[in-house]
């Protein structure tokens, strides 16, 4: 948990770090639902809402018992409509609150995008500075829960791809409330998206006192020297899987986790990659403009004299997300794997 | 009579069964019997599938139980495998009523090899080309501006066929539910719009979904008639579709056609706890009392055509045997080979596919199931 990377750093950075020594163990959501109940605590100015976030307490439970604890002003049901949740966000924003809407699925962000993307990203830019939008949009995304294309995709790209939007994806309780908190007290629209499947299968021991995360750092979950895997959100604990079956075979593998894709560690995953010569990177999106596209473009101009083998890449595949097919479809620790040894064998 | 933005719901037989005043049914009583058997049809279906959930052989279902007569209504109303259909998940009576087979459902359900679908969706997302029902998105209301435009094909075409696009009354809320009625309206699309209000999106009741009294009179803004009908008077729901429909082959233009049900059961299997969570069981209780089989019952009876406590045992029996008998082939047929993974995203199969096909192979080898 408190590896220390070739950079120095810690795993889990620590901005504020929290002032007592209390941890709880919590699960990934729960840890959302903590942050959102802190920040609701803290701060008036802050309101959640969305579709059945209020009464039921959101579908998969993030948001439950917050109504019954601040009221119907701070945490509401919003019409069926993300356009409206989203573009909502923004003048509530504009004028001085700190939204965090709930979209029920990523792939219902849909009607939302254009004010996500037309309004929400360059209101500060456009503006010349003069507005901004401090605003969340939190989703549960990603695959491996039997949701077929309609509850399983991973469309984070479309975001990074949009200057002005921060992207964030936590695969540990941990990251959750730290990221979640710096989400909210930040100045910018962040886009948080919850890896679904981990919800509840991830579990940690998160302090008890306030504590940050900042944007763009990764997290080093393990050190090594001969192999860099690179991640984020749901593919985390297989690609902790594969570096285990690779562990046990004597290859010494650094796994870093993103953590937030925009901004991106650009410095840790280049360092790591000076320091092991391989690089895997995962991600459970199609592979077209996946975002760890970015990233190998990035390995390949600033780190190509440290590589020993090309920079492998394993993804989801070029198809709508498949029911019948969820597993073979998720990048699993076998295609992991896979691609390890090819990187080693190269 | 059916007449537009009416305060009141049209109505043929009344809660107790009785006929409203100045209304006749030229029904036949096989006729009326066969639309007793189809949602008593959709409502075993239920019992079954809730069943299935419960011992993890399928992932996902929504109930339309209380929701009979508005779905065997809408299909009964309509030309089977002439007029066209894009539903939403909901719509297993529907589907059902256009002729779609158990089979074929459940084989969705399922995700097995014998889907039409090929397993690509999650379960409550049937299609089927032949009964002209258009495998739907699960995107609350993307559904409609498409059928729009299928409606204007109809029309370029010169076919009398019509469009008919169910929703429920979420869906109203969202921007593509107002872009599509805008369009069909300014380009008189021959298209049915269908409203299933069963008053709840999930937790949100349709008071928190809009401040207007109906959801029908909304047409007015757009320049289209609305009509509303009581949606557990099958005999009602039928007539209005049919009138409509043929209306719209006449040449009326585009429709909206409120039907106010309400759904009995829980929004799906994620929330079976919909009594305890956000609603009241006074309320599901009232609405149960409504059974929209129940009333049709109650009128045939009052025509002299009871339905029997054996009878009616035997008619369930027989559902659920058929149902069982479809999911038993379903799971025989097995899980879609992983191949077929990497079909029809395009009409050919573009390179990068086929690269990616070389890379399956190379984990699961070269066949079999996974
Ligand atoms: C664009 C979009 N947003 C959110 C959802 C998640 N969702 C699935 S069903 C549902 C409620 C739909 O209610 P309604 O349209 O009234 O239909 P009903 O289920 O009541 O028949 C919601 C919010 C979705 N499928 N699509």
């Amino acid at each position: 948990m408190t590896a220390t990377s070739s950079t120095g750093r810690q795993d889990t950075p620590q901005d504020t770090a929290p002032t007592a020594p209390e941890t709880v163990t919590l699960t990934l959501i729960q840890a959302v639902t903590e942050a959102l109940r802190g920040e609701l605590r803290r701060d008036d100015r802050v309101v959640v809402f969305g579709e059945d976030v209020g009464a039921r307490g959101g579908v998969f439970l993030a948001t439950a018992g917050l109504q019954a604890e601040f009221g119907v002003r701070r945490v509401f049901d919003t019409p069926l409509a993300e356009a409206a949740i989203v573009g909502a966000a923004v003048g509530m924003a504009v004028r001085g609150l700190r939204p965090v809407a709930e979209i029920q699925f990523a792939d219902y962000i849909g009607p939302g995008f254009d004010q996500l993307t037309s309004q929400a990203a360059k209101l500060r830019y456009r503006s010349g500075g003069q507005f901004s939008c401090p605003m969340v949009v939190r989703t549960p995304s990603g695959g491996g829960v039997k949701g077929g294309h309609h509850h399983s995709q991973s469309p984070e790209a479309y975001y990074c791809h949009t200057p002005g939007l921060k992207v964030v994806m936590p695969s540990t309780p941990y990251d959750a409330m730290g990221l979640l908190r710096t989400a909210i007290r930040g100045e910018d629209p962040v886009m948080f998206f919850e890896p679904k499947r981990l919800y509840r299968a991830a579990k940690g021991e998160v302090p008890t006192a306030d504590f940050t995360v900042e944007f763009g750092r990764a997290a080093v979950r393990r050190t090594g020297t001969d192999l860099t895997i690179v991640g984020y959100g749901g593919v985390m604990p297989d690609a902790e899987k594969a570096a285990d079956a690779l562990a046990a075979e004597g290859v010494s593998v650094e796994v870093l986790d993103l953590r937030t894709l925009v901004p991106w560690d650009r410095e840790a995953v280049l360092a790591s990659v000076e320091k092991t010569g391989r690089a895997v990177l995962v991600s459970e999106a199609p592979r077209i403009g996946n975002f760890m596209g970015e990233v190998a473009s990035r390995i390949g101009e600033e780190a190509f004299g440290s590589l020993l083998a090309p920079v492998m890449q394993v993804a989801g595949f070029d198809t709508p997300y498949p029911y019948a097919q969820d597993r073979v479809y998720l990048p699993g620790p076998a295609r992991i794997l896979n691609a390890c040894v090819k990187a080693l064998q190269y | 009579m059916l007449e537009a933005f009416p305060l009141m719901p049209d109505q043929i037989v009344s809660e107790d069964g009785q006929l409203q005043p100045g209304e006749t049914v030229t029904h036949t009583p096989a006729e009326l019997r066969a639309l007793w058997e189809q949602m008593t049809l959709v409502r075993e279906f239920d019992r079954k599938l809730v069943t299935l959930l419960r011992q993890g052989r399928t992932t996902f279902y929504a109930q339309a139980s209380g929701m009979e007569a508005t779905q065997v209504g809408i299909a009964t109303g309509l030309r089977p495998g002439h007029d066209w259909v894009w539903g939403y998940y909901r719509d297993q009576g529907v589907a059902l009523g256009l002729g779609m087979t158990l089979h074929e459902i459940v084989s969705q359900m399922l995700g097995s090899n014998s889907d039409l679908n090929k397993g690509r969706q999650m379960p409550h997302h049937a299609g089927s080309a032949r009964c002209r029902f258009v495998s739907g998105s699960s995107s609350i209301a993307s559904q409609l501006p498409p059928a729009v435009g299928m409606a204007m094909a109809q029309a370029y075409l010169g076919l009398d066929e019509v469009t008919v696009v169910t929703f429920g009354d979420g869906a109203t809320s969202e921007g593509d539910w107002h872009a599509a009625l805008n369009m069909a309206a300014v380009q008189g699309a021959p298209c049915l719009f269908i409203c299933e209000n069963n008053q709840w999106a999930i937790s949100t009741p349709v008071t928190r979904q809009t401040r207007a009294e109906s959801i029908h009179i909304k047409a007015r803004a757009y320049g289209m008639p609305g009509y509303f009908v009581d949606g557990n008077d099958v005999l009602a729901v039928q007539r209005a579709v049919r009138t409509l429909a043929d209306g719209i082959r006449a040449g009326s233009g585009p429709v909206l056609l409120e039907c106010l049900t309400y759904r009995v059961g829980s929004h799906s299997n994620a929330d079976a706890d919909a009594e305890k969570s956000y609603r009241t069981r006074d309320e599901v209780n009232a609405w149960t009392s409504r059974d929209p089989i129940e009333r049709l019952e109650r009128f045939m009876a009052r025509q002299g055509q009871e339905i029997g406590a054996q009878d009616r045992a035997q008619v369930v029996a027989r559902i659920h045997r058929d149902v069982e008998d479809a999911v038993a082939r379903a799971e025989a047929s097995g899980q879609p080979d992983w191949r077929t993974m990497l079909e029809d995203v395009y009409a050919d199969t573009p390179s990068h596919l086929r690269h990616a096909y070389e890379d399956l192979r190379q984990e699961y080898g070269s066949g079999g199931t996974k």
